[in-house]
């Protein structure tokens, strides 16, 4: 005869990890890091509202848009760099690759707020090469056009790749609270070069 | 509110809740042990930024509760890309089981991958249906759905988990609500 559960008990028992206790302590250092990071980002934002005349002048681009809900400020300086298949033209000041596959890459904030794990997203900008049809608000931009859409605290913008490059769509995906802004990542998603390594993701 | 007083007071609560969190994010994540980790770790750490709401709360717990269901679903969404090519049949899963073994064990595996098998949303209805005791109307605000989305993931949620559990040597009695 089969056995028969309820379904409390049925997630009482998948529920149960058999793990032993953590100490707190490891939970305290990522918060108390994490809170300084914050902190560290708010007084950056700062020094960025100061020096955005001499920035620009220096042939960079830079985030100076923020509203006072933002406290985040997020740079993009012209200097070229490799994630292979991908090239970006523009480099977003404090923040790293984390991950680079054939179908994404991911950025980070050096700050180490965000997941060491490259397959958790929460907090990082991923750049995803896709043959999905692009979809949002329509955004034209130095003679291509974007597609903007987006929830949950996340934006995605969204372009066709250029001629010569594999044909796709490749997206970046950012969080809200991050200092990012549409204007700069509509910059920085124009940046980005498709090798012929990259392959489309599935989904 | 000094900082010492934040960490003195959130050590506490770790100490008292991150068994239930990790417990709570292993339903969520279907068994998915590094998956959950993080989701309990982000999830603290968001706590830990926004201490003063914790502290406010009626009952810290279930505001925890609610802040892991959003970051679940969060890093869900932006996963899912990559986690749904990755998540097989749940019965050529258990198929593969060994076929000693408590019952409690043997039901782990067969319910969480009967969990596995459906979309974050769902397993998220069911957790906070079923396992939080949520009634319908307050799994709709924190999920931010409407109530009859909220029965009807529910329904189906429930009726997939049973054709799964069903199909191994395993019954689930249940109410569909």
């Amino acid at each position: 005869m089969s056995p028969s559960h309820d379904l409390t008990r049925a997630l009482q028992a998948a529920a149960e990890t058999g793990r032993p206790a953590v100490d707190p302590g490891a939970d305290l250092a990522r918060a108390r890091h994490a809170m300084h990071a914050r902190a560290r980002r708010r007084v950056r934002t700062g020094l960025v509202g100061v020096a955005a005349a001499a920035v620009l002048a220096v042939g960079t681009v830079a985030v100076l848009d923020r509203s006072a809900t933002d406290p985040a400020g997020v740079e993009l300086v012209a200097q070229r760099f490799e994630a292979t298949p991908y090239t970006f033209d523009l480099t977003p000041q404090g923040w790293s690759v984390q991950a680079q596959q054939p179908w994404a890459v991911t950025i980070v904030p050096d700050d180490g707020s965000t997941s060491e794990d490259p397959d958790v997203f929460v907090g990082k900008l991923v750049i995803m090469f896709d043959a999905n049809r692009p979809d949002g608000r329509v955004v034209d931009h130095d003679g291509r056009r974007f597609w903007v859409s987006g929830d949950s605290g996340y934006t995605t913008l969204a372009t066709r790749t250029r001629a010569g490059e594999p044909s796709g769509v490749v997206r970046i995906q950012y969080p809200a609270d991050a200092g990012w802004d549409e204007r700069s990542m509509v910059d920085f998603l124009a940046s980005v070069h498709v090798g012929a390594g990259a392959q489309q993701g599935s989904g | 509110m000094r900082d010492s007083e934040r960490s003195a007071e959130f050590v506490v609560f770790v100490r008292a809740h991150r068994a239930d969190l990790l417990r709570t994010a292993t339903l969520l994540c279907a068994g998915d042990d590094a998956f959950a980790e993080d989701v309990v770790q982000t999830t603290l750490t968001r706590l830990y930024l926004s201490w003063g709401r914790v502290r406010r709360a009626d009952v810290p717990l279930a505001y925890a509760r609610r802040s892991i269901t959003h970051v679940f679903i969060d890093e869900a969404r932006l996963a899912h890309r990559r986690r749904e090519t990755t998540l097989a049949d749940p019965t050529e899963a258990l198929a593969a089981e060994p076929t000693v073994g408590t019952t409690d064990l043997v039901l782990r595996e067969i319910v969480l991958g009967a969990l596995a098998s459906l979309g974050p949303r769902q397993r998220a209805v069911v957790v906070l249906r079923h396992w939080h005791d949520l009634d319908v109307a307050e799994t709709a605000r924190v999920l931010g759905c409407s109530t009859g989305t909220v029965k009807s993931q529910n329904a189906r949620a429930l009726a997939h988990l049973r054709d799964v559990l069903g199909a191994t040597d395993h019954q689930l009695s249940l109410e569909v609500s």
